[in-house]
This record gives structure tokens, C-alpha cells and sequence, in this order.
């Protein structure tokens, strides 16, 4: 029998499930519509493109009801639905709810098509010769994607994964009992809610912009494969250039804007840690990069067509295998924000060897017309040291992309490795010297002309920008005292490349802003390197924590602080409090003050506060973020390592001790009390036995202890060992003003130690959070670069497109 | 010889460069039983935390020492230390990666890497049969 379900909302989901095959069957028709059109002549062709064209609205129609439906569902809280269950609550804010349309895989899935409509409607409308042969490309990509959500099992194997399915249908949850009663879905009563370390604005603007950068990879790709296609084997490059220098800027975008998350809001303590994930994204921008300036290269004389093929193709299959790498879940243990598998990796796979296959297959059917030119460039052309330059791009690509797949690796050959154990040293150890390299060849380049150039004029060209760095240099050098070769190099190196392209600018392009679209942003890339250098070597650790012991080498870790509610610790120039807390909704906000030293008046003036959180999630756990004060020259990050996170404020009862601790000590030996140190000073073995009520034949030996407090106030106990016949007891010592008390229990003549036990009082625990601060010097330069950057490319792209109009 | 042949034996020689590199500074996952034989070399354990033993944090004493006992995949349990604060919700975690070398009978990890079974979506349904459970 049939259960009748109570309070299911079931036509949205089909209505959503008729749109996602429609928009899978819609792609695959425009691709093969397009694709007829290709080869067909006059009428014939514009029948087949109108078909292609109204396939295509169909699609796009299809995705855009597909997030609709899901949109509405998310917010009407329908938690029938399995995605909207798992990925958002009825607490959640409503600013937040794209973030929960784009957490899940399936939702990433549909932001990705959503920009491939998008941008393969602005090919449509362009309308230009090329819109069918690129167009095939697009589509055939939309079949892959659509399918990623279809959701559909065939013949036992499952293909997509679908946004729609049910809760009760979920594996999870199939097996349960109580979602067989007829009124489960009253028993739910809120979805599991936005992992509350995507709950900020990052979220809702970082994904976006991420996946239309991988979108706009497919342009360039589709582009190349269009001109084998049709035979064009040259032509393509022109009018996908624009495209190219979109990419390059919408994808560098997205992943500065991952570095700048990682920065605010999570807990790395820095712009870029080199995770799986990060790397997985910075890749494919290498190579584009890369396969922006070979096709610059072969606009103007015509060589570079082999790598340009190559490189739009690999930039493109680098974001599929990124997408596999970051969903398979094969990276399991090595990065902390991968998504886990849902069994579509047979099916990613799929998708790039098809792509592999397409496009080695067109380059040997072209292979005849694709013949390089037999004339070397000169080594005092332009092209020449940009070529340079896209190789040191690939080397680095290649050495990201070897380390992180080492996961991938130990599937393939069935090894054990591991990342290194420092991947953060051993990745820059490899990418600094690169990045050396680029930034010389950033510095030099525009200097020669294309084809040939004079090379005293050249040397004359860079001679002043090349004085006035190495100037720089020295002087900066001279405040940092950088030890590593590889750090000064990098100064230097960044430096010139911005002093260079500066150079440039003013002197010979004269300030012209259409033509200065490569001089800014390679002078943003200057000091996106310089900013970084800085800001990750020159950061102090300002919580350094002088009080433990040593504990050897491995245990070298000072870098939390503990701090107690209303002390102050010196950090820095810096004097910290740590004033209290305060619970707004999930968040306990932990305060901490900055003061800094007034030298006439000897007071500690407030200099800033903040206020960096723990969150509370009981379904994902606690997250705590850090809190940044930036000043133009430097940020100061303080982050909550560890808070207990109950109050402890509650009255407790004063006489009462906690559980006694036991020490064995020296002579000289120091422990420490949560509000003291105490020091082992000597044995005093000459006490008044007639006080002590003692016989001259028993004995009586004291420790002597200093105890200091935090306020440097030393004070004196003495805690009495007694052998009173064949009794042994203690007189203990009590300091009453730190609620301390010391008892002597032990002597151990052997090893000539004593035992000592310690009793605190309750109440001396006092709430405390453990703190990390650091400071970020001149991590502004690079925010700085990172906006130049994508001006610069902007006004490439203008000057792209314009040329584009200009030679029609 | 070409210029362009010169740049390609170049490019090949980095590439080769690059994976001897990868390959030589790589370390290994492995169980306690390896980390044990050859103390001092670092290695990647996986492990699940014994919850049932109590974690070491004082950080009263020391804000960065922090102590719990680990059971690797072959069900080999031994103390591991580990340099720096107790990671927020480790009484959460479940599979974890620890990085560091064997000291005599304990294990020095530099680094603590923790996936929280419901994050990042993994098996949240754990927590629905809690809640189906308790409200019977």
C-alpha cells in the first residue's frame, strides 16, 4: 500500500525535474543543430541555425525554471526536498540564501551552466560567422552539465545527482523508520542549515565570480575547436582574444577573491596557503595567462599557433580536472574544504576524455594547415621573451598541479604518499624562483618591439628603471634584512617590474589609457608578488609566549597567548586586554582591546578594539573567526584559538580548593598556578620544633617557596615536612591573597627532590581565551595590485575588442 | 641546434626537475607501526581520536601543548602531542590527519588536520537518527 505522505509540496519537484531533462535534451539538440548549420549552405544553413537558436532559448529557459523552482523552494523552507534540507534552515537570514543555493554540488553545477548561457547568449547575439562552429562547443559542454543534474539511474548506473530528490527517497534517510510515518515531515523541524563558515558575504560573492571565470574558459576553447572545425585554423585567434583577456580577468578575480577570503574570514592566518582547493583555481588562470599572450603572440606575426591550440585547450581541461579534483573526493585528507563524492567522478572523467578526444582529433584532421613557421623568432623580439614567459607559467602549472594531485597519483600506481610535510615551503621553495623569473621577464618585455629590435636601444630603454630599483631595493632591503637570496631576488625583481612598467607608461606610451592596459596590470601582478613577499615574511607574531618552558624542538610553537578577562599583556608595542564577552544570536564575541604606551603622560591610551568570534552550531560545530584592525601600512589580525565557551561567572564558593595537584621539585625548580609562579627556593631544615609542639627527636624540615604574582609581588611560604615518631604529616602554608596553599609531603633522598602538593581555590580560575595576533605589514600594496590588475586587463579587453571593429 | 630546441631540452629538464622534487620531498601516510620503526621521519597518520581517554589541554600550564590519544587504521593507539592550541571542536572530530614524527612512545605532530564528519557535507544523516531517536 501506497503511504499517503502528509504536508509534501511533490509538483515543484517535478515541475523542476521536467525543466532539468528538458534543458539536458534542449543543449544536446542546439549542439546538434549548430553543428548541421556548420556545414550546411544558404537556406538550409539558416534553418538549422533557427532551430539551433530556438533549442538553445528552450535551454536557457529550462536552467533559469531549474534555479527558479529551487530558489523558491530554499525559500519557502520546503525540507521535503532533500538539498534544501541539507543546505538551509529557517534561521537563516535571507542575504544568505543564495549561499545555500550555491553550497551544494548540484547548485555549483547549475551557477557554472547559468554563465555558459549567459555568455554563449552574447556569442548568439553577436551573431557573427563564428556563432555556430562556437556555439557546438558550448552546447556540447551544457549536455555535459545538464547531465550532472539529471539525476536519472540507467542500467544501474547513476548519472548527475539531483537537486530535487526527496528527503525520504535520500540514501540517508531511506532506511530510517520514523520517515515511513505518514507525518515525518512533521518531525522536521528545520533544515541543517549554511555551514556557518560560509555565512558571510564572501560566500554570496566569491562563487559567482569564481565559476563564471570557468565558464568564460570554455570560450577560448570553443573558439580554438571552431576553427578546426571549420578549417579556420588561424583566424580564430582575433576574435577570441577579448574572451581570453575576460577569462584571465574574471578568473584572477575569483581567485584573489579566495586569497582575500581566506585572509578575512577563515583561520590560515594569511593571503594563501597553497590548499588543494585554492591551487586547484590558480592553475588554470597559469595557463590562461599563458594562453592569452601566445595568442597575442600570433596575432601579430602569425607563429605560436601550436601553443595556442594547446593552451586555450589545457586552460579548459584544467578547470574540468579541477572540478575533479575538488568533487571526487579524492583529495579526502589533504584539504579541509573539498566537497565529499557523490559518485559522479566516472562521469567528470568522462567528460574531460571526451574533451581530450575532440580536440586531439580535430588537430589531426588539421594538422597539414597547422604547420609551424620555419622562421625562429629573434631573441630580441617581443614575442620572443613573451614566449619566455608563457613557458616559466606552464613550469609553474605543472609544478602546482604534480604536488596536488599526489592524492591522484597514489590512486593511479596504488602508492602511499603524501603531501610534503611543510607543503607551504616546499610549494614556495619551487614558485618563488618562478615568480622571480616572470616578474624580470614582466620588466623587460615591452621594452622590445615586435619581431626585432635595437638591442642598445632596448638596454638604454630599461637602463634608468633598472638604476632606480636596484636604489629601492637597497633601501628596503636595508629595513627588512632579508637573509634569503630567493626573497631579495624576489624584491628586486617585483620592484623593477613595477618600476618598469611605470616607466613605460609615462615615458612611452605616454600615458595614452587605451594603450596602457598591459603596462597596469602587470604592474598590479608586480605588486600582487611584492605585497605578498612582504606581508608573508616580514608578519610577526606579536602573542609570542615567554612564559612556558622550552620544550624542545618540536614543541617550539609560541604563537597562542593566554590571556586572562582584565589582564594586560605587553604585544608588541601593543598592551592587550581581553575585556569580556558578549553572545549575539550564535556568535560569542570575544572583546580585546589595544592600548598603546603614552610616553609623557605613562598611561596606556585605547588605540582600537576588537572583536573576533566563536561561533556556535550545534549541528556543525564551532567556528571561530578572526578580527583584522587595518591601518594603511599594516593589519593587525587577532583570532580566538581556544575559549571556554560556558560562563564562568557564576558565583563559586570561596573556601572551596580544587583538586590538588602533586609536583616532584628541585631545588630552583619553578611551577606554575593559574595566577602565579612558584619557585623551589631551599630546604630550611632549622625550624622551631617547640612551636611545632615537637620532640628534639623528631623532625621537621620547610620548602621555602617564592611565589610571584602576575603583579611582580613575590611572596614567601613555607610548607613543613613532620616525622613525629613514626607519624608523617604536613604543616601546609597558605597565601590567602592568591587563594594558594602548599603542602609537603615527600622528601626523595635519592634523587634529592621533594614532593609537593599544591591546592588552588576555586574562584582563582579565571576565565581566560587563548589568542593569536599577528601583523600583516604592507598587505595593502598587494590589495593595491590586485585592483590595478584588473583595470589593466580591463582596458586589454577594451583595446581588443576595439581593434576587433576596426579591422572589420 | 635551434634556439627553440635549447628552450624544450630546458623546459624538460625543470619538468623532470619538478616531479624528482615532488616525489624526493614527499612524505608517506603510514601507520604508527612505520612512524615507530623510523623515529624521527615525518610521516601522515590516519587516524580516528579514542574519545573514551580524557585530552590534554592546560592551557593554564601551556596554551600550546596539546595531548589526545590516537587509533590508527591497523588499531595501534598511542599518545600524540601536539604543538600548538587544542583545535576549536576537536571533541567532534573523527578521521583526522596528523603530521609529525615518532618520539620514543609518543607521537609529535606539527600538524593536526580535522574533518568534522558534518561538515562539508558528509554523513549528516547521523545526526537526523539522534534526533528521530529522542523523539520517540
Amino acid at each position: 500500500m501506497e503511504i499517503q505522505y502528509v504536508g509534501e509540496h511533490l509538483s515543484y519537484g517535478k515541475l523542476g525535474n521536467g525543466f532539468i531533462v528538458l534543458s539536458f535534451t534542449a543543449a544536446l539538440l542546439s549542439a546538434i543543430s549548430f553543428l548541421i548549420s556548420v556545414y550546411r549552405k544558404k537556406d538550409d544553413k539558416a534553418v538549422w541555425l533557427k532551430i539551433a537558436r530556438m533549442s538553445f532559448a528552450m535551454h536557457a529557459i529550462s536552467v533559469f525554471s531549474v534555479i527558479g523552482i529551487l530558489f523558491f523552494l530554499i525559500h519557502g523552507h520546503f525540507f521535503e526536498y532533500y538539498y534544501v534540507w541539507q543546505h538551509s534552515s529557517t534561521i537563516l537570514p535571507v542575504k544568505y540564501m543564495f549561499a545555500c543555493f550555491w553550497e551544494g554540488q548540484e547548485g555549483s553545477f547549475l551557477l557554472w551552466t547559468f554563465w555558459h548561457v549567459i555568455l554563449g547568449a552574447i556569442i548568439i547575439r553577436k551573431g557573427s560567422e563564428w556563432e555556430s562552429p562556437v556555439m557546438v562547443t558550448v552546447m556540447l559542454i551544457q549536455v555535459f552539465l545538464a547531465s550532472m543534474i539529471l539525476g536519472l539511474t540507467f542500467y544501474g548506473i547513476k548519472i548527475g545527482s539531483n537537486p530535487f530528490i526527496l528527503l525520504r527517497n535520500h540514501p540517508d534517510f531511506a532506511n530510517l523508520p520514523f520517515i515511513h510515518l505518514p507525518e515525518y515531515l512533521s518531525k522536521i523541524k528545520d533544515g541543517r542549515g549554511l555551514n556557518p563558515l560560509l555565512q558571510n558575504y564572501w560566500m554570496v560573492i566569491h562563487p559567482p565570480t569564481l565559476f563564471l571565470g570557468f565558464a568564460s574558459t570554455a570560450i577560448p576553447f570553443a573558439f580554438a575547436m571552431a576553427g578546426l572545425m571549420v578549417g579556420k585554423v588561424r583566424e580564430w585567434v582575433k576574435p577570441a582574444l577579448p574572451w581570453a583577456f575576460f577569462s584571465v580577468m574574471i578568473l584572477g578575480t575569483g581567485v584573489l577573491m579566495g586569497g582575500a577570503w581566506a585572509y578575512e574570514a577563515l583561520s590560515f592566518g594569511g593571503f594563501w596557503a597553497w590548499d588543494p582547493v585554492e591551487n586547484a583555481s590558480l592553475v588554470p588562470w597559469l595557463t590562461l595567462v599563458g594562453a592569452a599572450h601566445v595568442m597575442l603572440i600570433n596575432k601579430k606575426n602569425g607563429s605560436s599557433l601550436v601553443s595556442s591550440f594547446i593552451l586555450t585547450t589545457l586552460t579548459f581541461l584544467l578547470v574540468l580536472y579541477s572540478t575533479f579534483l575538488t568533487r571526487s573526493g579524492i583529495l579526502g585528507n589533504t584539504s579541509v574544504h573539498a566537497f565529499t563524492d557523490l559518485g559522479m567522478s566516472g562521469q567528470l572523467l568522462l567528460y574531460m576524455v571526451f574533451f581530450v578526444f575532440m580536440a586531439i582529433a580535430l588537430l589531426i584532421y588539421n594538422r597539414k594547415k597547422i604547420n609551424p613557421l620555419q622562421e625562429e623568432e629573434k631573441i630580441q623580439s617581443r614575442e620572443f621573451w613573451m614566449f619566455m614567459g608563457m613557458l616559466v607559467l606552464v613550469i609553474s602549472a605543472v609544478q602546482i598541479t604534480i604536488t596536488t594531485s599526489i592524492p591522484v597519483i597514489n590512486k593511479i600506481v596504488g602508492s602511499k604518499m603524501a603531501p610534503p610535510a611543510n607543503a607551504i615551503d616546499f610549494y614556495n621553495s619551487w614558485q618563488i624562483p618562478l615568480a622571480v623569473v616572470i616578474s624580470l621577464l614582466i620588466a623587460i618585455g615591452q621594452f622590445f618591439k615586435w619581431r626585432d629590435s635595437n638591442m642598445k636601444d632596448v638596454i638604454k630603454k630599461i637602463a634608468l628603471s633598472f638604476i632606480i630599483s636596484i636604489l629601492v631595493t637597497a633601501l628596503l632591503e636595508y629595513s627588512f634584512r632579508f637573509e634569503r637570496y630567493q626573497y631579495i631576488m624576489l624584491l628586486f625583481s617585483s620592484i623593477w617590474a613595477f618600476v618598469a612598467n611605470f616607466d613605460y607608461l609615462i615615458r612611452i606610451i605616454k600615458g595614452k589609457l587605451p594603450f596602457s592596459g598591459a603596462s597596469i596590470a602587470h604592474m598590479g601582478i608586480a605588486l600582487i608578488l611584492l605585497g605578498s613577499l612582504i606581508s608573508n615574511t616580514e608578519k610577526t607574531i606579536i602573542s609570542r609566549n615567554m612564559l612556558n618552558v622550552d620544550l624542545g624542538k618540536d614543541f617550539s610553537n609560541k604563537e597562542n597567548i593566554l590571556l586572562y578577562r582584565n589582564d594586560t599583556l605587553a604585544m608588541g608595542e601593543y598592551y592587550v586586554t581581553y575585556k569580556g564577552k558578549e553572545k549575539v544570536g550564535v556568535n560569542i564575541y570575544y572583546e580585546i582591546e589595544y592600548f598603546k604606551a603614552n610616553h609623557e603622560t605613562g598611561k596606556l591610551d585605547k588605540a582600537f578594539s576588537l572583536k573576533p568570534l566563536v561561533q556556535i552550531n550545534d549541528r556543525m560545530g564551532n567556528v571561530s573567526e578572526p578580527a583584522t584592525k587595518r591601518f594603511i601600512n599594516r593589519d593587525i589580525y587577532t583570532h580566538i584559538t581556544y575559549a571556554e565557551l560556558e560562563d564562568k561567572n557564576a558565583p563559586v564558593d570561596d573556601g572551596e580548593y580544587k583538586k590538588p595537584s602533586t609536583k616532584t621539585l628541585s631545588v630552583g625548580d619553578t611551577i606554575i598556578t593559574s595566577n602565579s609562579l612558584v619557585t623551589f627556593m631551599s630546604l630550611n631544615k632549622s625550624q622551631d620544633k617547640k612551636s611545632l609542639f615537637l620532640e628534639d627527636t623528631d623532625i621537621a624540615v620547610g620548602a621555602q617557596l617564592s611565589v610571584v604574582d602576575v603583579n611582580r609581588k613575590v611572596h614567601l611560604a613555607q610548607p613543613i615536612f613532620i616525622i613525629k615518631g613514626s607519624n608523617i604529616y604536613t604543616k601546609e602554608s597558605e597565601i590567602t591573597e592568591l587563594g594558594l596553599k602548599f603542602g609537603f609531603s615527600k622528601i626523595l633522598p635519592d634523587s634529592n627532590k621533594i614532593e609537593l602538593t599544591i591546592f588552588e581555590k576555586k574562584s582563582n580560575s579565571r576565565e581566560f581565551v587563548i589568542m593569536k595576533a599577528i601583523i600583516f605589514p604592507d598587505i595593502n600594496i598587494l590589495w593595491i595590485g590586485a585592483i590595478l590588475m584588473i583595470i589593466g586587463t580591463w582596458l586589454a579587453i577594451v583595446k581588443r575588442i576595439k581593434d576587433l571593429k576596426i579591422s572589420k | 641546434m635551434k634556439k627553440m630546441h635549447i628552450i624544450a631540452i630546458v623546459v624538460i629538464a625543470v619538468a623532470l626537475a619538478v616531479i624528482v622534487s615532488t616525489i624526493s620531498n614527499s612524505s608517506t601516510y603510514a601507520p604508527f607501526r612505520d612512524a615507530m620503526n623510523h623515529q624521527g621521519s615525518t610521516f601522515h597518520i590516519v587516524g580516528k581520536v579514542n574519545k573514551s581517554k580524557d585530552f590534554i589541554y592546560n592551557p593554564e600550564v601551556n596554551a600550546n601543548l596539546f595531548g589526545f590519544y590516537l587509533i590508527d587504521n591497523e588499531g595501534t593507539e598511542k599518545k600524540v602531542l601536539y604543538d600548538g592550541a587544542k583545535p576549536q571542536d576537536f571533541e567532534r572530530a573523527e578521521q583526522i590527519v596528523i603530521i609529525g614524527k615518532m618520539e620514543g612512545d609518543e607521537f609529535h605532530a606539527s600538524q593536526v588536520l580535522m574533518k568534522c564528519p558534518s561538515k562539508y557535507n558528509g554523513n549528516q544523516a547521523d545526526q537526523m537518527k539522534v534526533a528521530s531517536i529522542s523523539t520517540k
